[in-house]
């Protein structure tokens, strides 16, 4: 049986046990009308036993599944000793990974070249394996929910608590689900953690962080472990910072100028069309403006700057910034909004009263008060273009200029990490590997200004309460 | 708090408004308003009210919370501008000058007419920089000495600068409530403006705050003519010298302070200071 | 009285003279503020406009294409078969019927080169039309009959530019434009709206490529992602606001996921190839770790939401429910649940809206790949609306261009769908 068989199996069988643990629950009370003598409901006692089913084989077939195919593996090497004594890691991945395209495919082909044979024993014996581990799982996790669910059964009694059990359980269920994010939290780390210590043994850290050229496509087709400078990153840094400092300036001023003029001036009907408004540049995926930097927003610029007289290109900073810019406008502009708000009327009213005009009253007095909140507002949408990956990988370039000047090409992180790991590659090389020190680079940064962000508006608002 | 059915009562035949009791006009009026009708949308809130602010003198508006006293207030420099459902009919004079004409500027107004609300609402700068914030938004000082100047006088006559000079540059935030409404009323007095409105600038204090305000007040009439609206009859009796009783929307009576405390003429006016309701 | 002159009336304040002087210049600052206000609400505007036009504009062109009447002779010879059997129809040589049933329309076109150039004006795939045709009424043959077939896509595009006149498609030549103008002067050209568009898998030929493979792995990803998100974060976020005790490791739980939220969608596509593939097996490509890439990433969104819906249930409600017995738990799940439960699904859908035009991650996890393929499975390679709409928007053909719009135009349709129905539903219960 297969994963999804099983699980449907596992909660049939729950459904069964949750039945039959009420008629249980029944006659143990002594009859229908005798059930209110119970200390719990019998449909306590039916969940209470349905959970027993399905959670011990559920988790049993979770650690299976995660386990299971680097067990088979160690035990395929194991029985491949001879022929796969001399080779390197990398060879013995290819290896097991020949052996296993071949496993899927029904007919084979038996030739009486010894390489071939051996590999075709090998095959055979993983396609055992395989089919022993299906056999096991299925008996064991078969094994364990009848087990549970007859243990739990066999200590019915009328006074039995099934309700606090139950509760028990759900309550774990539900704690264990919280910890998800925290788990997320802990599995990007020693992830991308882990590959960049890797990276790192390869390539020296400050190479990577000071070093001025970026070329990882030849580190990967010589094979070296690349000390030739190629995974200095200064150029990306360079190259985010710049797109996402074209993107700052278009979206502070606009979107801090449309939260004032929304909250301050406009009225209710204009609000109620302004708003949708802003919801849909929110909306609209990164991909759609990805498209729209690099094939409507670039050639426009190409154009116009060549008209100018000056030479653009065609996939400019300013494009991919300038677009980056529109998608962060709303992120400013209602974190803004929200800052403004919280401002106390009464202030506003104290300045008005004193005969200062509205702009005065925003400019000096509520934009001072807000600043907090607009400060956070502007960090946190500096991480969110600091992290954009679509509009940069469509509209920006892939060669790694090291420049401040926004006509010309430059490349980022985040078109740096998609680059390194579309397409077929090994895991282990320098070159993938680089991509999770970007990641972790990237992971820190933003890590760092939205932690400063959170902090800084949670105690601007604590201010006000 | 006054609701319908336990006011009922009390409006009987003999309580009904027809129009103001008592002395409603000054011989020196600094402001003057006539027939004023406020309303919120559909809701009227003042209902043809007509009264003077005597010149350097304290007059309090006391009445039953939601009479309109605050309203009316607010429209004396027309800080209800703001409220984009509020309309305004009526007459309202400063010197002589109407102030709801496209030619009085209501920023002018409002440098003219100063005010002082319930909560005190200093600005989240420094004590130094609340004060000279209206004076440098009109451009009252044309050097740092001069706006030195202005501020240390505003605080000396809000009576706060003893308190603060060794600390004009903390936040006006960290002050005391009562030394923050004393910040407030030195910030607006630092405009030179003829009116002050001050909207129960005492009812968020302590008592001992409270008392340091109404002396400030009587003090300040001597240069400004003052509008208090307040919730205590106590503090209107102490600090003012006219006494104006809204009731409903209504101007019900109004008169000398000590005349309206001792021997009130409507009968409304009487029990409301009598305590019977309010 | 207000008329009466008394001893102070005449000394005018000194201010006034001061202010009034200052007011001109700074109502013509409050002008220019409030102008800067309505430029960059205006500019909003503009943008939106100018976005939803631009690829509207360019999605037309797509969702109609150009088939022409040809007349193809089913000739036994011609088709390399002897007899009539399926099995032999199934095999038939139909490229050669085709190219021969073409060249007769085109007695004139003689040399080989010019032959080979007048067969690129169809569709490579256009002998498969002429195959099902005779699959489908096997009577024709031997004989001759009237198929429509689908223009190839540059020839498709060039009749686009046609009806708008101004741009040249250099990809068409003269000779080709003739042969076109030809059929067209015998109305043997008709245009139809293009069905394949939604019926189709991707394809290498813009004429033939279609959303439907990347729809339905969109689809099968939302799946798994709501399947998972959901009981997850409500069941989070039951945890958290019912039953958490306020400790160090509830405020690192709550810092942790709003942290989360603002994490980069690319580092999550990093964790799903570390962890979901290398580590844990699971395929690549597949709306399976698709979906749990997507839920990891939706899961703060949701918790967040559903924990402001469930703190919104009042306090009064679960007091009622204890004191008339009813334990914490049932209390939490037969009364707040119940209550929280519309913005709780106003919160997921949002997530999902996310979750659906998210492209980063996916990239990470190997969904980039040319599938052709339709996915029945969640463990079946496909790709997603998002990828695919990457994918063509790189293609160098220029009918490309037009589909990618097109599939942005189905991708915002579908959004506007999940977007809509979490206003509304927001709205019928927030009264």
């Amino acid at each position: 049986m297969n994963s999804s068989t099983l699980i449907f199996v596992i909660l049939l069988l729950a459904l069964f046990s949750y039945w039959f643990a009420i008629q249980r629950a029944i006659k143990i009370a002594g009859g229908i009308t005798k059930v209110k003598h119970l200390t719990s409901l019998p449909k306590q006692f039916g969940l209470l036993t349905a959970f027993w089913c399905g959670i011990p084989s559920l988790i049993i077939l979770l650690v299976w599944g995660i386990f299971e195919s680097s067990v088979i593996d160690s035990f395929l090497i194991s029985s491949l000793a001879g022929p796969v004594d001399n080779l390197s890691s990398d060879q013995l991945s290819l290896y097991l990974n020949d052996i296993k395209v071949m496993a899927e495919q029904p007919i084979m082909q038996i030739s009486n070249d010894p390489e071939q044979q051996s590999l075709s024993q090998a095959v055979n014996y993983l396609v055992t394996l395989q089919s022993n581990a299906a056999w096991l799982k299925s008996a064991l996790i078969l094994l364990i929910s009848v087990t549970s669910v007859s243990y739990i059964l066999s200590r019915f009694t009328p006074e039995y608590q099934s309700r606090v059990k139950m509760e028990g359980i759900v309550g774990g269920v539900l704690w264990a689900c919280s910890g998800i994010a925290l788990l997320t939290t802990v599995g990007i780390i020693l992830s991308v953690l882990f590959e960049s210590i890797q990276f790192f043994s390869a390539v020296p850290p400050w190479e990577f962080l000071f070093g001025t050229e970026w070329s990882p496509q030849i580190a990967m087709r010589s094979d070296q472990v690349a000390g030739s400078g190629a995974f200095g990153a200064v150029p990306l840094f360079v190259g985010t910072l710049l797109i996402t400092a074209i993107a700052m300036f278009l979206a502070v001023p606009v979107g801090l100028m449309i939260a004032i003029y929304l909250s301050q001036y406009a009225s209710a009907k204009l609000r109620g069309i302004a708003k949708p408004m802003l919801e849909i540049l929110a909306g609209v995926p990164t991909v759609v403006y990805g498209f729209f930097a690099a094939l409507t927003v670039a050639p426009l610029i190409r154009d116009f700057g060549g008209w100018l007289g000056l030479s653009v290109a065609s996939e400019s900073a300013l494009a991919a910034g300038l677009v980056m810019g529109i998608m962060i406008i709303p992120f400013v502009s209602s974190l803004s909004d929200d800052a403004i708000s919280a401002v106390p009327d009464s202030l506003k009213e104290g300045s008005l009263g004193l005969g200062a005009t509205p702009s005065e009253t925003i400019k000096k007095v509520l934009l001072p008060a807000a600043i907090p909140g607009i400060v956070g507002a502007i960090l946190l949408a500096l991480s969110r273009a600091i992290g954009e990956t679509m509009i940069v990988v469509m509209a920006a370039g892939m060669a790694a200029n090291l420049t401040a000047n926004p006509l010309e090409s430059v490349t980022t992180v985040t078109v740096q990490i998609v680059t390194l790991l579309t397409g077929d590659q090994e895991f282990d090389s320098p070159k993938t590997l680089a991509a999770f020190a970007l990641g972790l680079m990237l992971f820190v940064t933003t890590l760092i200004l939205n932690i400063i962000a959170l902090k800084v508006v949670r105690k601007y608002r604590e201010q006000y309460d | 708090m006054v609701d319908i059915s336990s006011s009922e009562s009390l409006l009987s035949e003999d309580t009904k408004i027809n129009g103001t009791v008592g002395n409603c006009f000054a011989d020196d009026a600094k402001m003057s308003m006539r027939n004023v009708n406020v309303f919120y949308g559909d809701k009227q809130a003042i209902n043809n009210i007509s009264l003077d602010l005597a010149r350097n003198q304290v007059t309090a508006l006391i009445g039953p919370s939601g009479c309109g006293k605050s309203t009316f207030l607010r429209c004396m420099n027309r800080m209800n501008d703001t409220i984009s459902i509020c309309r305004v009919e009526g007459e309202f004079k400063l010197d002589d000058e109407d102030i709801y004409t496209k030619k009085m500027d209501p920023v002018l107004l409002r440098a003219r007419v100063g005010m002082v609300f319930q909560k005190p609402n200093p600005f989240p700068k420094s004590i130094y920089e609340n004060v000279a914030y209206g004076p440098k938004i009109h451009g009252l000082a044309s050097n740092k000495a001069e706006l030195d100047e202005i501020v240390i006088t505003s605080l000396q006559k809000a009576g706060l600068f003893n308190e603060v000079k060794d600390r004009l540059d903390e936040s006006g935030t960290s002050l005391s409530g009562g030394q923050q409404q004393r910040l407030c009323i030195a910030r607006s007095i630092a405009v030179s403006p003829e009116v002050i409105l001050m909207d129960e600038p005492a009812s968020a204090l302590d008592p001992i705050a409270t008392a340091v305000i109404e002396e400030l007040i009587d003090e300040l009439k001597e240069k400004y003519t003052i509008a208090i609206v307040t919730h205590s009859m106590q503090q209107a009796a102490r600090i003012s010298q006219t006494t104006a009783y809204f009731h409903m929307g209504q101007l019900v009576e109004m008169g000398s302070t000590s005349q309206i405390f001792t021997n009130p003429t409507h009968k409304l006016t009487e029990n409301y200071i009598t305590g019977r309701f309010g | 009285m207000t008329n009466q002159t008394g001893p102070q009336m005449n000394k005018k304040n000194p201010i006034t003279d001061i202010v009034a002087a200052s007011l001109g210049k700074r109502h013509r600052k409050e002008l220019r503020f409030k102008l800067l206000g309505r430029l960059a609400v205006a500019l909003g505007f503009l943008l939106v406009l100018v976005l939803i036009a631009d690829i509207t504009f360019k999605a037309l062109p797509a969702f109609h294409q150009h088939w022409v009447k040809l007349e193809i002779s089913y000739q036994q010879d011609w088709l390399s078969i002897e007899g009539s059997n399926r099995e032999l129809l199934d095999g038939a040589n139909y490229r050669k019927a085709l190219k021969r049933s073409l060249y007769q329309m085109f007695p004139q076109v003689k040399a080989r080169k010019d032959k080979r150039k007048l067969f690129k004006i169809i569709s490579s795939n256009a002998e498969f039309t002429i195959k099902d045709y005779l699959l489908a009424s096997p009577n024709y043959l031997g004989q001759k009959t009237a198929v429509w077939v689908r223009f190839d896509d540059d020839v498709d595009t060039y009749l686009k530019d046609v009806e708008t006149p101004g741009e040249a498609n250099a990809r068409v030549d003269q000779k080709s434009a003739q042969w076109v103008k030809a059929l067209a002067d015998k109305e043997l050209i008709e245009k139809r709206f293009n069905v394949s568009f939604f019926t189709n898998g991707d394809s290498r030929e813009p004429e033939l490529a279609g959303v439907k493979g990347a729809l339905t792995g969109t689809i099968l990803t939302m799946l798994v992602t709501l399947a998972l998100s959901f009981p997850l974060g409500v069941a989070a976020a039951l945890y958290l606001e019912e039953f958490a005790p306020r400790n160090r490791w509830t405020d690192i739980i709550e810092v942790n996921i709003n942290n989360l939220a603002a994490v980069p969608s690319i580092i999550f596509g990093l964790l799903g190839l570390a962890v979901i593939i290398n580590m844990f097996g699971l395929p690549r490509s597949a709306p399976l770790v698709g979906g749990i890439v997507l839920t990891l990433m939706t899961l703060p969104t949701i918790i967040i939401a559903s924990r402001a819906s469930i703190k919104a249930v009042p306090p009064s409600i679960r007091e009622a429910a204890m004191g008339i017995g009813a334990s914490k738990m049932q209390t939490t799940f037969s009364h707040v649940l119940p209550m929280a439960m519309p913005g709780i699904m106003t919160g997921t859908i949002i997530g999902l809206a996310q979750a659906l035009g998210e492209t980063a991650p996916l990239l990470m996890i190997g969904m980039v790949a040319f599938i052709v393929d339709v996915p029945t499975s969640i463990s079946d390679a496909s790709t997603v609306l998002p990828v695919q709409i990457f994918l063509w928007a790189d293609s160098p053909e220029r009918a490309f261009l037009a589909k990618t719009s097109a599939a942005i135009l189905v991708l915002l349709g579908f959004l506007l769908v999940m977007n809509t129905t979490a206003a509304l539903l927001r709205k019928k219960f927030e009264k």
